[in-house]
């Protein structure tokens, strides 16, 4: 437990030192997953589906804000789906829009959570997002879970019906009927709507459970959130005649809740204080600071290790601090 | 002479200010009433054009029957039916809206609360020297 706590404790440390850099690393590792799997996924327009491409655009977007990128992925698709068949292209841009203007409205700030859902979905634990955001997002955080969803289900239609969705763009008789086909496959499926209704209970239900004045809410939280995401999709299941697979949906809940826990232990228990710079003046002076959070509270634990047996160490010890 | 405790509060107020107070600054310079109305006004803006998306939805979804069927259809029905659907999505949406701008204004409304006393506080430290 107090290697945890020292790792935590140098994680912390190293953030709050090199915050802005760390930042625009992990928006270039997110942008560059997100391309990747994109053009994996669709691939249709050769001009975009390329490596130094992919790699000056997610350079791009590690200086960018995270709702400028959800754009830019959003584009990416819509120009592959647009090489594919421009009736797809027009039902495409048109459910984006929807999708925008309800996460635009309401959870503007959640925009890394648009992006990780597919991401997730494809690593075949999507139960970690919603998981997740009870914890640091609002009730309103279902939106941006449900574009994620949303979005997701859309590429893999795309990818699975690419042919038929490529035959109706070449005959402008078929072009017509084509949209219903279309609109019936990009939104049709009763597994992305039971997706996008447990994924919002779950969200709401940790949220609520977090918030309650008890001990250990937020295990409880976890604990609850998986057996409400794990009951919502066996009921949902039943109810909507989807065929899903009961272990998978256990083992993925659980695997998830596992990563969302050492993400608790990791991120959400610290305060990552950023460090900041800031200007001020007075009547007298002008102030340029520079504020670095301080590293205090794991010091107690690491002290009281060392107590236990190396008593002499610690009367010379005065600070605790000098290992970090 | 510089005192620390003051740098101290002063920073603490700066780094505020930039980040999430600049949005709680701007929220609290309208009355409750005024912000409310403006961002439901907004989402009743957003609200139409995604009802319009998805109207045009419907229509392209079956678009050879209702260009088959557009002279022979009550239009006068059609048009009612589909403003019923947008007032009730309308009056949903900004139910949502209002609930949701007026706990972000609580909200901010706290943060400047407890802005403003650290701004006495700073004001009295400048009083006391």
């Amino acid at each position: 437990m107090t290697n945890l706590l020292v790792i935590k404790e140098l994680i912390v440390g190293f953030f709050s030192r090199f915050e802005a850099y760390i930042v625009a690393v992990l928006k270039f590792i997110l942008a560059m997953i997100a391309l990747l799997l994109i053009n994996a996924d669709l691939g249709y327009m050769q001009k975009i589906n390329n490596g130094a491409i992919v790699l000056i655009v997610s350079l791009l977007c590690s200086f960018l804000p995270m709702n400028l990128i959800v754009i830019i992925m959003a584009a990416f698709i819509l120009l592959h789906v647009y090489a594919l068949s421009l009736e797809c292209a027009v039902i495409v841009a048109m459910i984006f829009v929807i999708m925008f203007v309800l996460y635009f409205r309401f959870s503007p700030k959640d925009a890394c959570a648009v992006i990780l859902t597919p991401i997730c979905y494809m690593l075949k634990i999507p139960y970690v997002v919603p998981l997740t955001l009870g914890f640091v997002g609002t009730p309103m955080s279902c939106v941006s879970v449900a574009c994620g969803t949303v979005t997701y289900f859309m590429l893999g239609y795309i990818k699975d019906n690419s042919d038929q969705l490529a035959k109706s763009g070449n005959d402008p008789e078929a072009a017509l009927g084509s949209f219903k086909y279309i609109i019936d496959g990009l939104l049709g499926s009763d597994k992305m709507l039971l997706m996008v209704i447990a994924f919002a209970v779950v969200v709401v239900a940790v949220y609520m459970i977090k918030s309650l004045p008890l001990d250990h809410s937020w295990k409880i939280a976890l604990g609850l959130g998986v057996v409400v995401n794990i009951l919502v999709i066996l009921i949902g299941c039943t109810a909507l005649d989807v065929e899903m697979s009961v272990g998978g949906v256990f083992v993925g809940t659980i695997f998830s809740a596992l990563i969302v826990f050492a993400i608790q232990f990791f991120v959400f228990n610290v305060d990552y204080s950023r460090t900041e710079n800031v200007q001020f003046e007075d009547d007298e002076y002008y102030y340029y600071v520079k504020a670095i959070p301080k590293l205090s509270v794991e010091a107690k634990d690491v002290s009281i290790m060392r107590m236990s047996y190396r008593d002499d160490d610690y009367e010379d010890d005065d600070d605790g601090l000098d290992y970090i | 002479m510089l005192n620390e405790d003051r740098i101290a509060l002063m920073t603490k107020m700066a780094a505020y200010e930039s980040g999430q107070g600049k949005r709680d600054i701007s929220v609290s310079g309208f009355f409750r009433g005024d912000y409310i109305s403006f961002q439901v006004l907004k989402s009743a803006l957003c609200a139409t054009v995604g009802f319009a998306l998805v109207v045009a939805m419907y229509i392209l979804y079956d678009l050879e029957g209702f260009l088959t069927d557009f002279y022979k259809m009550d239009v006068a029905a059609f048009v009612r039916d589909i403003a019923v659907k947008y007032a009730v999505v309308l009056v949903i949406y900004l139910l949502i809206s209002y609930l949701v701008y007026a706990y972000r204004f609580s909200k901010a409304k706290k943060h400047m609360k407890k802005y403003l006393s650290e701004l006495k506080q700073l004001e009295e430290m400048y009083d006391w020297e």
